[in-house]
């Protein structure tokens, strides 16, 4: 083995390139072990699944503004087909979109370029790990198809709903759906190794812990925060299947088991979930802001222990999406406390955020803008919770539009602001060239404009009463108003306006992947070590006999004995 | 660190050559030894000495092979703490679940169903014992199941919408629109067969042209069971 | 792609080698997917008293047999080791055998018992003790049948002379599958 090892330093960059000039296609993109491939794969299906579940949401809320209508490119819906649209739009975007974009595909991509490694520590596991991820895309696509119809039990999937099939007519659907997520949470413990790993043992000499870009930090928190809080779920699931395949008991209280065990399992993953995904997209948001703001970040540790606060909080707050479920109303209390306190860590950061943009000498470029709109974003999402943490007012809104809305106002941001806020950003050094920043900048506006007439209405309708899964509210005459229905045109019409502005996007990326300007080695003259190397970078990174040494940390903007104002981590003082 | 950094990582078995020569096998006798005193305990038939030695030794022959065999003894702080933690985080969530799931009533609520499982038990009316007894059925509607019968399933499954007595007045279905069929109706049965009505419950109305409210069943139900269940529609036509 | 392995490999900033950092990530990944199951197991035992009368019915030998095999097999798993760490491929790959022997053995004797129990009635829908028995239970011997063969293309490596730090990192695995059994054991079997 250590042959080989010396082989590396043997071969130079020009022998890397020739070696795999000569590869077939399908062994260089689809059979890859180059973490950067890797994330490519991941962004690209990410993304599509994305298109997929978004298509999902322009269906049913054509359905719930217009009730009958058939609804162009999809028809008339009915309220199983209904169902499983709702169910599917929530597990796709979460697991399918948010995961594999935020942490798979930017945690492949940027982990190894960031710490200064030629790749990741197990690179054949980080391609079984895309592998699993795929087929679990497509026995998810393919539950959609069977007879019975996709699942429609909600991505909650509460028994006994998800447990019987004579009560949720999809059989096979329910069990489809049921592997898939379980193929998923595979894929992304083999990956989330592969990053806390790669993270913990492979920096580049002279890296600290402290001058680890945050991005880095974040992504392999949040696959600490996976690892730790998916297990009870992945016994949980093994006993719905169980459930669901061979008729056990383990959810239905006749036979000696207990539904609101798998409310328990789900909300004690289902909980730390959404910090797995906003830490990245919040590590995302700091580096661009760093850059841009041409600043130090403010207070580099108080956002590592904040975020370590924040995830090891987010295993105890679980229990308030149940305040309704029948749960001991003394539990109710230590849960509320709980997650109010979570509000602290999370509002810890936005004040370093707007500390780090105090006197800066801001640039809003695209990605900037991205990341100033996800605290924006992000916050009304925040404070809403409040509302919601709290036993008392939950009674009320719970299972409302405003709950809704409310995580709406927290997965978006994270989940798309982050992702375009992130894919801007480190565009230049993915495909080598510029994004068009007027392209840029109309996707934008036409994307948080709209956004917000989606789901401000939807806060309003909820407090006036209406409920969530309800397939046709003129079945509900105190639900059908004029006023009521002219809410949810609003938002079905933004929703339109939204979809139709990301034609702009996808346009730009072509473009500019094709036509754009070179963008050299470093475009925003930022200081981590990506920016050191070629863009693209070769396989391997870098030359290996040129892997860069770390002598500072990652933020160290307009310093003052300098001429230039940035610092790259690897010049030596 | 940065020394460190060429020669580690690939012949792992010199990673931790700080010089700990355990005598495994020494070991390995004090763990069967454990092991037999934790099988006898039972025997005596002292409900506190089997606890004791159910898990007191269970945790003492864990921490053994754990911290000999495995070498978490040897091991950075930085695994010791995490695998404590992992343990620390599930004894929290048993903390914060069994409230609702170890009881079976509390402030404002009880669990019914399961204090019910649990006298039955206690009764020995179905803790499984004798040959034979096999399956307990939830109920009658489960496709396949042994315990069918066509007026249960229209208990568990049709009749939410379409009412016990076949009137359309089902709770489910009070919401709909179109409202469901009323069996009863006369005016219902003029241009429907038993063909039809069979059509519908396998394939749902909508392959007859009918409300797409109407789901299809026929992946629920064996053909014969569709039959039986066609059959107990029909007997609420009004002659 | 046969090519030169990426010089991150070769790097260990903590001090522990890679692969034992990994088996340990995953160790505490199984740590948590275990204690879900067994802590949901304990919390429904508590809240079952009738449960006692299902288990009675586990047969303790059976499984005290079993985990006397695991407990063998974990010892000279970690003979294997030391023979490893001295170099010696050849033994390390001997003991890795007798180590897969006790796993063919356990799940023989598994079958076995499960054969037994399922002949007289005692099915997973039985009733839900018998639930949780068998997937607790079924988990675990998936765990030993999956370590069994990775120890197979371990110990064949080892033979020649290659990858014998792997000797010590399947080792590790195996005790911990040993402890899940020590755990299930005790809980299914003892504390009736």
């Amino acid at each position: 083995m250590a042959d080989t090892v010396i082989d590396v330093h043997h071969h130079g960059a020009a022998g890397h390139d020739d070696h795999h000039h000569d590869q077939h296609w399908i062994v260089k993109y689809l059979w890859s072990t180059d973490h950067k491939i890797i994330a490519m794969q991941y962004m690209f299906t990410g993304m599509a699944m994305g298109v997929i579940g978004g298509f999902m949401a322009y269906v049913f809320r054509m359905q719930l503004a217009f009730p009958g209508i058939s609804v162009p490119g999809f028809g008339q819906v009915s309220p199983g087909e209904y169902n499983a649209l709702i169910t599917n739009h929530g597990s796709i975007m979460i697991f399918w979109l948010a995961m594999p974009v935020l942490i798979a595909a930017f945690g492949n991509y940027l982990i190894p370029l960031m710490i200064g490694a030629d790749d990741m520590v197990f690179p054949r596991i980080n391609r079984l790990s895309f592998q699993i991820f795929f087929i679990s895309v497509v026995v998810l696509l393919a539950s959609l198809f069977v007879e019975g119809g996709g699942f429609g039990g909600a991505w909650t999937s509460y028994p006994p709903l998800s447990a019987e099939s004579t009560y949720n007519l999809t059989t096979l659907g329910s069990t489809l759906w049921l592997t898939a997520v379980a193929l998923e949470f595979v894929a992304f413990l083999l990956g989330g190794i592969n990053f806390i790993t790669t993270l913990m043992n492979s920096r580049a000499p002279g890296m600290r812990a402290y001058d680890i870009p945050m991005v880095c930090w974040m992504i392999v928190i949040a696959s600490i925060l996976f690892m730790l809080s998916v297990g009870p779920l992945i016994a949980g699931a093994v006993m719905l299947l169980f459930d669901q395949v061979l008729n056990t008991g383990f959810y239905d209280p006749a036979r000696g088991g207990d539904p609101i065990l798998w409310q328990h399992l789900f909300w004690f993953f289902g909980h730390p979930e959404v910090y797995v995904v906003l830490l990245p997209a919040i590590g995302i948001t700091v580096d661009v802001i760093a850059t841009f703001a041409r600043k130090k970040l403010f207070g580099y540790k108080m956002v590592l222990y904040t975020a370590v606060a924040t995830g090891v909080l987010s295993f105890f707050v679980w229990a308030h999406h149940q305040f309704i479920a029948g749960i001991d109303p003394r539990m109710a209390n230590v849960f509320t406390v709980t997650t109010l306190l979570i509000s602290v860590p999370i509002a810890e950061m936005c004040f370093v955020i707007i500390a780090t943009l105090y006197g800066g000498s801001i640039t809003l470029t695209t990605p900037m803008l991205w990341a100033l709109a996800f605290m924006a974003e992000f916050l009304i999402g925040g404070v809403t919770g409040i509302f919601l943490g709290a036993s008392g007012a939950d009674i009320y809104f719970h299972d409302t539009y405003f709950v809704l809305a409310h995580f709406h106002y927290t997965f978006f941001p994270i989940a798309i602001i982050g992702t375009f806020c992130g894919f801007t950003y480190w565009f230049p050094k993915m495909f080598g060239r510029m994004m068009n920043e007027t392209l840029g900048k109309i996707h934008f506006w036409g994307t948080i404009i709209p956004f917000n007439f989606i789901f401000i209405p939807l806060f309003v309708l909820g407090m006036g009463g209406q409920h969530r899964r309800i397939y046709n509210f003129q079945h509900f005459p105190e639900l059908a108003t004029d006023q009521m229905y002219s809410l949810r045109q609003v938002a079905t019409i933004a929703l339109l306006v939204m979809i139709a502005f990301q034609a702009v996007f996808v346009f730009n990326v072509v473009y500019s992947w094709l036509k754009g300007p070179k963008a050299g080695k470093n475009p925003w003259k930022a200081n981590t070590l990506e920016w050191t190397t070629e863009s693209p970078p070769p396989h391997g990174n870098w030359p290996p006999a040129e892997l860069p040494n770390v002598y500072r940390g990652p933020y160290e903007y307009g310093h003052p004995d300098r001429e230039e104002d940035y610092w790259p981590q690897n010049e030596p003082a | 660190m940065a020394e460190h950094s060429e020669n580690q990582g690939h012949h792992g078995d010199g990673g931790h050559d700080d010089g700990h020569h355990v005598n495994y096998f020494k070991i390995y006798v004090i763990l069967v030894v454990l092991f037999l005193i934790s099988v006898a305990g039972p025997e005596l038939g002292i409900r506190w000495v089997t606890l004791i030695t159910a898990f007191g030794i269970a945790v003492v022959k864990a921490n053994l092979v754990i911290s000999n065999f495995m070498h978490l003894k040897w091991e950075k702080r930085i695994m010791k703490w995490m695998l404590a933690s992992s343990l620390i985080l599930m004894a929290l969530m048993v903390a914060g679940i069994s409230p609702d799931v170890l009881n079976h009533e509390g402030r404002n609520w009880e669990n019914i169903a399961a204090q019910e499982a649990v006298a039955r038990g206690l009764n020995g009316e179905d803790h499984g014992e004798g040959e034979g007894e096999t399956e307990v059925v939830a109920d009658a509607g489960n496709a396949g199941g042994g315990g069918f019968s066509a007026a249960g399933s229209f208990g568990t499954v049709c009749a939410t919408c379409h009412g016990a007595g076949g009137l359309g007045d089902g709770p489910a279905g009070m919401a709909l629109d179109p409202r469901p069929a009323n069996f009863t109706d006369p005016a219902f049965w003029e241009d429907r067969d038993r063909e039809r009505i069979l059509t519908v419950i396998r394939d749902g109305a909508a392959a007859v042209g009918g409300s797409a409210l109407m789901a299809p069943w026929g992946a629920l139900y064996t053909e014969e069971q569709l039959e039986q269940m066609t059959d107990y529609v029909m007997e609420f036509r009004p002659n | 792609m046969a090519h030169a392995r990426p010089i991150a490999t070769t790097r260990s900033a903590t001090g522990i080698p890679t692969g034992r950092l990994a088996v340990w990530w995953v160790l505490a990944s199984e740590v948590v997917i275990f204690g879900g199951l067994l802590g949901t197991y304990l919390m429904h035992r508590l809240g079952h008293p009738e449960w006692a009368d299902a288990a009675a019915h586990t047969q303790t030998w059976i499984g005290a047999l079993n985990t006397f095999v695991l407990l063998t097999s974990s010892f000279t798993a970690v003979l294997g080791h030391q023979a490893a760490e001295r170099g010696n491929g050849k033994e390390a790959a001997k003991y890795l055998g007798f180590t897969i022997l006790g796993a063919l053995t356990f799940l023989v004797v598994k079958s076995f018992e499960w054969y037994n129990e399922i002949s007289h009635g005692y099915t997973i829908t039985a009733n839900t003790f018998w639930s949780f028995y068998y997937t607790a239970a079924g988990l675990h011997a998936l765990h030993v049948i999956a370590g069994a063969i990775i120890m197979g293309v371990v110990a064949v490596d080892a033979f020649r002379g290659r990858g014998l730090h792997r000797v010590e990192l399947i080792g590790i695995y195996w005790h911990l599958v040993d402890v899940d059994w020590i755990l299930l054991f005790h809980l299914l079997y003892i504390a009736k």
